[in-house]
């Protein structure tokens, strides 16, 4: 236990090491010098491009991350995630909706496209339950293939809205599907910090619940533990904050399912330990993804969710592999 | 028949049923405290059901369940997690916890709920638990690298550390080695004698059931045949009816040995 605490702690350092060094670096490597000494081209990437998107990345990869371990758990499987439970693409189907519906010149306000893309995941994660209801229940097997009929059916319905759109509408819809941190400023960080700190806490909030899952759902409820409660709260907190960083940054895949599983490791199940390694961890690991996404293909910028995804395919099947052995 | 004391559980016309077919009862059963109940039958009796309705887990429809004069339905989870603690039969193949880490798992329904970590008081009783089923030196390795016996052991820790008065265990020695069985036994017998709590065990091991139990429940298709110490339930014609099979008497006395009987009589 003494070793998850350091494992957290860790997190904590690399986090921090994140947020202080990747707004200096990229293409163009900012010196502390040219800003303390003044130098506005400096100051304005600064402040203004680098320092805010990693601000998005660490809370979109904390929040994908801790989202990915509570599904995980709730499910009582390993490659639970909103991306591979179809949760993701629910709430981007939603987004591209109501960008379809807006007018084509405006930009929307996030809290619309937030709305809808809540709605999204929201109807996809309460299909899931339905299927787990029934005489499926959590099954491995049922839960995965239903997420990817749902991730593809999402997909084509997205096509289909791509197909009717209108040249700038459609460039902005593929863009925005590919998921990327590129944002000016701060609105999209105010935005999403709230959503994911009031998520990360409630889902801290039920840690020792959590844990009670690991040794079974008979078990649990015979502790104490109301399980139609706990699912609604999971539930409904990942698609709020899934919803809310959608809306922003596009669906960005698999860091719910790489960090917590590399975590797991080293911090053990105890989510008193492990969610707070995957908020922390997480933030960093999309910070630093983001970093390498911006320099590897210079001058070009790769959005960050097409090497997450580029990443997270091969991950996942070594794990569906790795499983059966 | 205890005298002015309530009985610690009763059951009341307690009954349960699955899609228009009954499963169980209804019933009537009383447990005294610092008794040792034990419930035999075949496979689909409803043995399980019927512990399942003792912790809470199902609601009875029809009748009642009653904890001393409280009905069951009206404690809070928690609350009933503190007087009942459960060990299930079926449980998940894989546990990624240590030993340590399950047992105090059982203390989930004394520890408050923004409780920030456990307290002391939580791994005292982890210790005293682990102590009691002789696991100490096993608390740091993992649940899953256990031996079958091992793991019921610590099963049965967890539910010590939950620090009910009420055991509830389900099959608590299918699949286990006679050696094993012994110490599942005399581990249920202490917790019975010396700590001086009351316990409900389902089994369909007869001899296991005769070595624990004060009184032995027994139940077919869902109804109470019987409910006797062991030495008079222990009789041929009984256990004939109860599980379709002759059994012989192979040693008599206050805990009867019995054995199938394979020639027919």
């Amino acid at each position: 236990m003494r070793a998850s605490g350091a494992w957290v702690a860790l997190s904590a350092a690399v986090w921090l090491a994140a947020l202080v060094a990747i707004p200096f670096l990229g293409v163009e490597v900012i010196r502390p010098a040219d800003l303390l000494g003044g130098d506005p081209t400096a100051a304005v990437v600064f402040w203004q491009l680098r320092l805010p998107r990693v601000l998005l990345g660490l809370l979109a990869g904390g929040a994908l991350a801790i989202s990915g371990a509570g599904l995980q758990t709730l499910f009582r499987n390993p490659l639970a995630e909103p991306y591979t439970l179809g949760v993701a693409s629910g709430a981007a189907l939603g987004a591209v909706v109501a960008q379809q519906f807006a007018p084509p010149s405006a930009e929307l306000a996030i809290p619309v496209v937030f709305v809808a893309a809540f709605a999204g995941a929201a109807a996809v994660t309460l299909f899931l339950l339905m299927l787990a209801r029934g005489r499926f229940g959590f099954e491995t097997a049922t839960l995965l293939l239903a997420g990817i009929a749902i991730t593809l059916s999402c997909s084509a319905v997205i096509l289909l809205l791509q197909y009717l759109a209108d040249f700038t509408r459609t460039f902005r819809m593929v863009r925005w599907m590919m998921g990327g941190l590129a944002v000016v400023g701060y609105r999209e960080v105010i935005w999403a910090a709230p959503w994911v700190l009031a998520g990360g806490a409630v889902l801290f909030s039920q840690r020792w619940t959590l844990n009670q899952l690991l040794a079974g759902e008979e078990l649990a409820s015979s502790r104490g533990v109301d399980l139609r409660r706990l699912r609604l709260w999971v539930l409904g907190v990942t698609s709020a904050m899934v919803g809310a960083l959608v809306a922003v940054t596009g669906p960005i895949g698999f860091v719910g399912l790489i960090v917590p599983h590399i975590l797991r490791r080293v911090t053990g199940h105890d989510h008193g330990y492990l969610l707070p390694a995957c908020l922390l961890g997480g933030g960093a690991f999309l910070a630093f993804s983001d970093l390498a996404a911006r320099v590897v293909m210079a001058p070009a910028e790769l959005p960050v969710g097409v090497l997450t995804a580029l990443l997270g395919g091969p991950f996942f099947l070594w794990l569906l592999i790795a499983r059966r052995s | 028949m205890r005298g002015a004391e309530p009985a610690l559980l009763r059951l009341a016309g307690a009954g349960w049923s699955a899609g228009g077919r009954s499963i169980l009862g209804p019933i009537d059963l009383e447990v005294g405290r610092g008794e040792c109940l034990v419930v035999v039958g075949p496979n689909g009796a409803g043995k399980t059901t019927l512990l399942r309705l003792v912790s809470g887990l199902l609601e009875p429809a029809p009748g009642a369940i009653f904890w001393q004069h409280t009905r069951l339905a009206a404690l809070g989870r928690r609350q009933l997690a503190r007087r009942i603690a459960y060990v299930p039969q079926l449980r998940p193949s894989r546990i990624p916890l240590s030993v340590a880490q399950l047992v105090l798992l059982g203390r989930y329904p004394h520890m408050a709920r923004f409780q920030l970590a456990p307290g002391r008081s939580d791994f005292a009783a982890v210790g005293r638990a682990l102590r009691r089923v002789g696991l100490e030196a096993l608390r740091d390795r993992p649940v899953d690298q256990l031996s079958g016996g091992e793991r019921q052991s610590v099963f049965i820790a967890a539910a010590l550390a939950q620090e009910a008065e009420l055991l509830v265990l389900d099959e608590p020695t299918t699949h286990l080695d006679p050696s094993h069985q012994r110490e599942i036994a005399r581990l249920i017998r202490s917790f019975n004698r010396d700590l001086g709590r009351t316990v409900l065990a389902a089994t369909h091991d007869l001899n296991f059931a005769s070595l624990i139990a004060d009184r032995v429940v027994a139940l077919r298709a869902g109804e109470i045949l019987a409910c006797e110490p062991p030495a008079s339930a222990m009789r041929p014609e009984l256990l004939e009816r109860l599980f379709d099979a002759p059994f012989e008497i192979v040693r008599g006395g206050a805990r009867p040995m019995t054995m199938l009987e394979l020639a027919d009589p």
